[in-house]
């Protein structure tokens, strides 16, 4: 589904942030990618998204055997691709609810599919609500605008359980979440998980590990993976920490 | 016209001066003030881009290309239809007073069964049945001789030498109307021509009244409406037009108002179309604690040029003034805003606040945006503010990462962005009116 090759990102000023990645999804997986700050982790997660402000300088990502990096971001989306924002941005003026129809019709009209109406689109969200625990109240208001943090990452989880991407990457979607959000979270993850998608989870703590089993765990560090295994990889990071680039290899 | 010709004229005021016919059977008053009225226009011709007032507007067509108002008493060669109104109006209106190519369309109109105490009705009419009310503000709209008017006041001037017809809407004192009064000014002929329109709205002690006005037409024409507001003390008045021209329309809508004591204005413009749009108000608070808002929101496209113009005169204490204008200039649109709060000498605790938020589409499109304030009094809480950014580039990415196109998603922020000025409306009914009018332009929008 998804195969990253010898990537290199770098910002607009001209840092390298990526040098070098490999990793390969296959549908059905569930991968978490962990690593110190600054190690490249959400610069990963911008550049599969298609966020401006990034120059990849050597590589290849291959999407569902596309050419991903060719795609704007929005046609990403529309092919499945979707991102769980670390910082879900507040939008004052527009609607949750009315974003969210929007953005499903996108993907409908994208993949010749009737488009919602309204009332179908109720129904539709009310089912999703149900299942994960989320109040309805969320709904009527503007896009993350007045949000708590769990409130906010709430609100991700629930656009992915609404867009049911085929690609699913999670940005840190469990960092300062108290325990309640994170089962949230975690509930909304495993829900999601399915023999045609892949999730892969970016996190710098094993906690949300606890609830959702990954089948790989990566280590990044200084813009390489430097290591993968199964998910007992997760349970020694957590118990010795992340060590200076290249001790963990 | 030979009466009138003898005197200093200017190039442009020209073919209005040969386009003068006389009304027939007008009371003496009126015609003399129509006659003092262009010889003024003629002596002051356009208004000047070096003034103030109107430094940003290009008038450029309009002095090489004059539209001038068509004969008097000519037939509609096409009327518009009930569809028509249908179309453009808004539904909860009870009352509705149609004004086609500025003439008054009883067939269209629903001015019958008003409250005891209300009288609505065309300015023609109120000219034959109510002399008294009418007179004055039609020989003289802002209070003073036509001979008195500085060159920013030619259009007035010229509105008072042609206006063929209007509105008045006089509530009598402690009556509320309880519906929304409808003004719909349309268009019908194709050759274009000059509409002007002279209104008045007069609410006594205690009157309640709310006011939703549209303008709409097609083709190249010039609409020149100018609208007396007279509160009396106490009394409210709602009201909310909707500038929705032709894309070649030129449009000049100008409100006089006067507030006595805790009379309370709302007033809200949205601006849609219209090649060359001014929108002005120019408001005295006479009596203490009034309450005035003067809210809009414009969004230029193209080429077309829209400039809101506010001028708000405290003269007595303790009055509270609220002003937030957002603009969209796209294309080669150039918007501007032009608000001026004045608080005289001894209007102390006036309470004003003046904001002018904007955003500039792309390179060619300009906004202007200059708020004033004129502090005479030393006990006062007046702020006044300015900004002009592009869309929130963080915002757009996040709904371009659900799938939603670019273009829908920049029309998904405009819409947000104008629609904080139309939520400060107070009925949920206009409010959806006014964003579906908003949807409808942001969909033919090209940046």
């Amino acid at each position: 589904m998804l195969e990253i090759h010898n990537l290199h990102a770098r910002l607009a000023d001209g840092r390298e942030i990526l040098k070098g990645i490999d990793l390969t999804v296959a549908p059905g997986e569930v991968h978490a990618i962990m690593g110190p700050n600054g190690s490249g982790k959400s610069t990963l997660a911008a550049v599969l998204a298609g966020r401006e402000g990034y120059e990849v300088t050597a590589g290849s990502v291959a999407y569902l055997g596309r050419d991903l990096l060719a795609m704007p971001a929005d046609e990403r989306a529309r092919e499945g691709l979707f991102l769980a924002f670390q910082y879900p941005v507040e939008i004052p003026g527009v609607n949750n609810m009315y974003f969210l129809r929007a953005a499903l019709n996108a993907q409908r009209r994208h993949r010749g599919e009737p488009e919602l109406d309204a009332g179908q689109f109720l129904r539709a969200v009310r089912a999703k609500l149900k299942q994960l625990d989320i109040g309805e109240d969320l709904l009527q208001r503007a896009v993350n605008v007045g949000f708590s943090g769990g409130e906010k990452k709430r609100n991700e989880v629930f656009q992915m359980a609404m867009l049911e991407p085929r690609l699913a990457i999670l940005d840190e979607t469990d960092s300062g979440l108290d325990i309640d959000a994170l089962k949230v979270v975690a509930r909304g993850v495993n829900a999601a998980r399915a023999p045609t998608r892949a999730i892969v989870m970016i996190t710098h703590y094993q906690r949300l590990l606890n609830y959702v089993e990954p089948d790989r765990v990566h280590v990044l560090q200084g813009g390489r993976i430097v290591q993968s295994g199964d998910k007992s990889l997760a349970q020694e990071l957590e118990r010795r920490g992340y060590g200076p680039a290249g001790e963990a290899a | 016209m030979s009466a009138v010709v003898d005197f200093p004229s200017k190039p442009e005021a020209r073919p209005y001066l040969d386009a003068f016919r006389r009304p027939a059977g007008e009371p003496d008053w009126l015609l003399q003030a129509r006659e003092r009225s262009l010889a003024r226009f003629a002596e002051l011709g356009f208004p000047n881009r070096r003034g103030e007032a109107w430094r940003y507007l290009d008038l450029g067509a309009l002095a090489e290309r004059p539209i001038l108002p068509s004969a008097a008493g000519r037939v509609l060669a096409r009327r518009p239809g009930a569809a028509l109104v249908a179309e453009r109006s808004f539904a909860p209106a009870e009352w509705r007073l149609v004004l086609v190519d500025g003439h008054f369309a009883p067939e269209l109109s629903a001015v019958e069964s008003l409250p005891t105490g209300v009288w609505f009705g065309s300015t023609k009419a109120a000219v034959a049945e109510r002399p008294g009310l009418v007179r004055e503000v039609l020989e003289k709209p802002h209070g003073s001789e036509p001979e008195a008017a500085d060159a920013a006041r030619a259009f007035s001037i010229l509105n008072t030498a042609f206006f063929t017809n209007g509105f008045v809407l006089d509530v009598a004192p402690g009556v509320a109307l309880d519906r929304p009064i409808e003004i719909l000014h349309l268009t019908a002929a194709d050759a274009g021509a000059a509409y002007h329109t002279r209104s008045l709205v007069s609410l006594a002690a205690g009157a309640r009244a709310e006011l939703v006005e549209t303008f709409a037409g097609a083709g190249r024409y010039w609409r020149n409406d100018v609208v007396i507001v007279r509160l009396g003390e106490g009394a409210e008045l709602a009201r909310t037009v909707l500038v929705d021209e032709a894309e070649e329309a030129v449009h000049f809508g100008e409100t006089a108002g006067c507030l006595e004591m805790a009379s309370h204005l709302a007033d809200f413009v949205l601006v849609l179309g219209g090649g060359t749009v001014r929108r002005e108000h120019s408001i005295e608070t006479v009596g203490a604690r009034t309450h005035s808002s003067l809210n809009g929101a414009y969004l230029v496209s193209g080429r077309n040029q829209a400039n809101i113009v506010t001028t708000i005169d405290h003269r007595a204490p303790g009055g509270e003034t609220r002003e937030l204008v957002k603009g969209v200039a796209a294309g080669r649109g150039h918007g501007a805003f032009q608000g001026r709060i004045t608080v005289r000498p001894g209007a102390q605790q006036v309470d004003a606040h003046q904001m002018s938020r904007n955003l500039l589409l792309g390179r060619r499109a300009v906004v202007d945006t200059k708020p004033e304030l004129e502090i005479f009094a030393d006990d006062v809480k007046c702020s006044h503010g300015a900004a002009v950014g592009d869309l929130d580039t963080a915002a757009l990415f996040y709904l371009e990462s659900r799938g939603i196109p670019r273009d829908e998603a920049r029309r998904l922020l405009i819409e947000a962005f104008l629609r904080e000025a139309v939520e400060l409306l107070q009925s949920p009914a206009l409010r959806d009116h006014l964003m579906a009018r908003l949807g409808r332009r942001l969909a033919e929008l090209e940046e």
